[in-house]
C-alpha cells in the first residue's frame, strides 16, 4: 500500500475523531455533506467508468501511431492534443497507449502533448468530479483556459530540441 | 420502523434525482452506444469482459471515493474559511500563482483528493486565478502521476522533458482565467451548500441532555 491511500484513509479518520471530540455539530454537517456528495457522484462514476472502458475500446490506435511518428512534429502535437483530450480513461490506460505510441516511433512532441491534453481535460473526471462539486461555470472557464495548454507543452518540446541541436 | 422523517426523505429524493440526473443519462447513453459498437464489431466476448472489467474497477474504486469525500466534508466543516479566505485573497498576484503550482505539484492522491481540495479551496474564496493554477498544476505535474506513471511507464528522460515542458503550463492557466470575464456560480457557496432539512435542533437538544 502506498502512502498517498494510507493517508486517503487515516485523514478522514483524524478528522471524525476530532470532530466528535468538539461535539459541536461539525460531525453531523460534515458526514451529511460527505453522504450528499457520494449519493451524487456515484450513479455517474459507475456508468461513465464502462462508457470510458467502450471508448478505449473503439479508438483506431494504429492511425493514432502513424500520425504520432509523423515528420511534421505540429502534426503530431495536434494529433496528439486531440487524442488526449478524447479520451476519458484511467492513467494506466494512456500511460500503455503513450509507452506504445513511443515503441511505433512516436514524436516526444506528440507524446507530450498527448499526455499533457489528457491530464488537463480528461473528461471523466469533468462530469465525475469538476460539474458535481464545482459547477458549470467553473467547468467552461477552465476547459477554455485550458485548451491552448497541451499545443503549447508540444510547442515548447520542439523548440527547445532545436535549441538544443543548434547548441550542441 | 421510519428510518426518515418526511422532510428527510423529501431531502433524499431531491439526492437521488440529482445523481441520477442529465450527466448520468448522457453516460448511460454513450456507454449504450459504444458498447453496441464493441459488441458488433469485436463480438459478445469482448463486449462482456470490457463491461465486467469496467464495472468491478468502478466498484473497486468506492471505498477511496467515500475516504476522499468523508475527507473533503470534514474539512469542509472544520476549517475557519474567513481566516482562510484572507489569505488566499486575489491580492497575492503572481505569488499565489506559484504557491498554488507547488500545492498543485505536492497534492497526493488522484482525482477523488483533488478536487474536494479545489472545492474547500472555492470555498474559503480563492480567486479564479489561483483554482485554475492548483488543479492545471496537480494534473500536469503532479507528483504521484509523474512516479507512479511517467518514470516507469516513459522513462527519465521522456519524464523530465515532459515535467520541464509543462512547468509554465498552471501559472500561464491562472494568468489567463484572470483575465476572462465568465461569472463564476461555485457550488460551493456555503450557505447553500447542504440541503439538510432544518432539523439540527433536534439533536443540539438532544447532546444537552446529561
Amino acid at each position: 500500500m502506498n502512502i498517498a491511500l494510507l493517508l486517503l484513509y487515516i485523514i478522514p479518520v483524524v478528522l471524525i475523531v476530532y470532530s466528535i471530540q468538539r461535539a459541536d455539530g461539525t460531525l453531523r454537517t460534515g458526514l451529511t455533506r460527505a453522504f450528499e456528495q457520494f449519493i451524487i457522484l456515484v450513479p455517474r462514476l459507475l456508468v461513465a467508468m464502462v462508457a470510458a472502458a467502450f471508448i478505449v475500446r473503439l479508438i483506431p490506435e494504429q492511425i493514432i501511431s502513424n500520425y504520432l511518428s509523423d515528420n511534421s512534429p505540429w502534426i503530431a502535437i495536434l494529433v496528439g492534443t486531440l487524442t488526449g483530450l478524447l479520451i476519458p480513461a484511467a492513467p494506466v490506460v494512456v500511460f500503455s497507449m503513450a509507452a506504445s505510441f513511443a515503441n511505433a516511433g512516436a514524436s516526444t512532441a506528440g507524446l507530450v502533448a498527448f499526455i499533457t491534453a489528457w491530464t488537463i481535460f480528461a473528461l471523466h473526471r469533468v462530469v465525475i468530479y469538476e460539474v458535481p462539486l464545482l459547477g458549470g461555470s467553473f467547468v467552461r472557464l477552465r476547459l477554455l483556459v485550458a485548451f491552448p495548454l497541451p499545443l503549447l507543452a508540444g510547442a515548447l518540446v520542439v523548440i527547445a530540441s532545436s535549441l538544443l541541436e543548434r547548441l550542441i | 420502523m421510519r428510518i426518515l422523517n418526511q422532510e428527510q426523505r423529501r431531502w433524499f429524493k431531491a439526492l437521488l434525482a440529482e445523481g441520477i440526473g442529465v450527466s448520468f443519462w448522457a453516460f448511460a447513453g454513450i456507454a449504450g452506444i459504444t458498447g453496441g459498437l464493441v459488441y458488433f464489431f469485436q463480438g459478445p466476448d469482448s463486449f462482456y469482459s470490457t463491461g465486467y472489467d469496467s464495472l468491478a474497477s468502478a466498484l473497486g474504486m468506492m471505498p477511496r471515493v467515500l475516504a476522499a469525500l468523508t475527507m473533503a466534508g470534514m474539512i469542509w466543516v472544520l476549517l475557519p474559511r474567513e481566516a482562510l479566505s484572507r489569505f488566499v485573497g486575489r491580492s497575492t498576484g503572481l505569488v499565489g500563482l506559484v504557491f498554488a503550482t507547488i500545492a498543485g505539484v505536492i497534492t497526493l492522491g488522484g482525482p477523488s483528493s483533488a478536487f474536494p481540495l479545489l472545492a474547500v479551496l472555492a470555498a474559503a474564496g480563492a480567486d479564479r486565478g489561483i483554482l485554475i493554477a492548483f488543479i492545471t498544476s496537480w494534473a500536469t505535474l503532479g507528483l504521484q502521476r509523474t512516479i507512479m506513471w511517467d518514470l516507469p511507464l516513459m522513462g527519465p528522460e521522456f519524464t523530465m522533458v515532459r515535467i520541464l515542458a509543462s512547468l509554465p503550463l498552471p501559472i500561464i492557466a491562472g494568468l489567463i482565467a484572470r483575465r476572462i470575464p465568465i461569472e463564476l456560480t461555485l457550488k460551493t457557496d456555503p450557505d447553500k451548500a447542504s440541503r439538510l432539512p432544518p432539523d439540527e435542533d433536534d439533536l443540539d437538544h438532544l447532546e444537552e441532555r446529561p
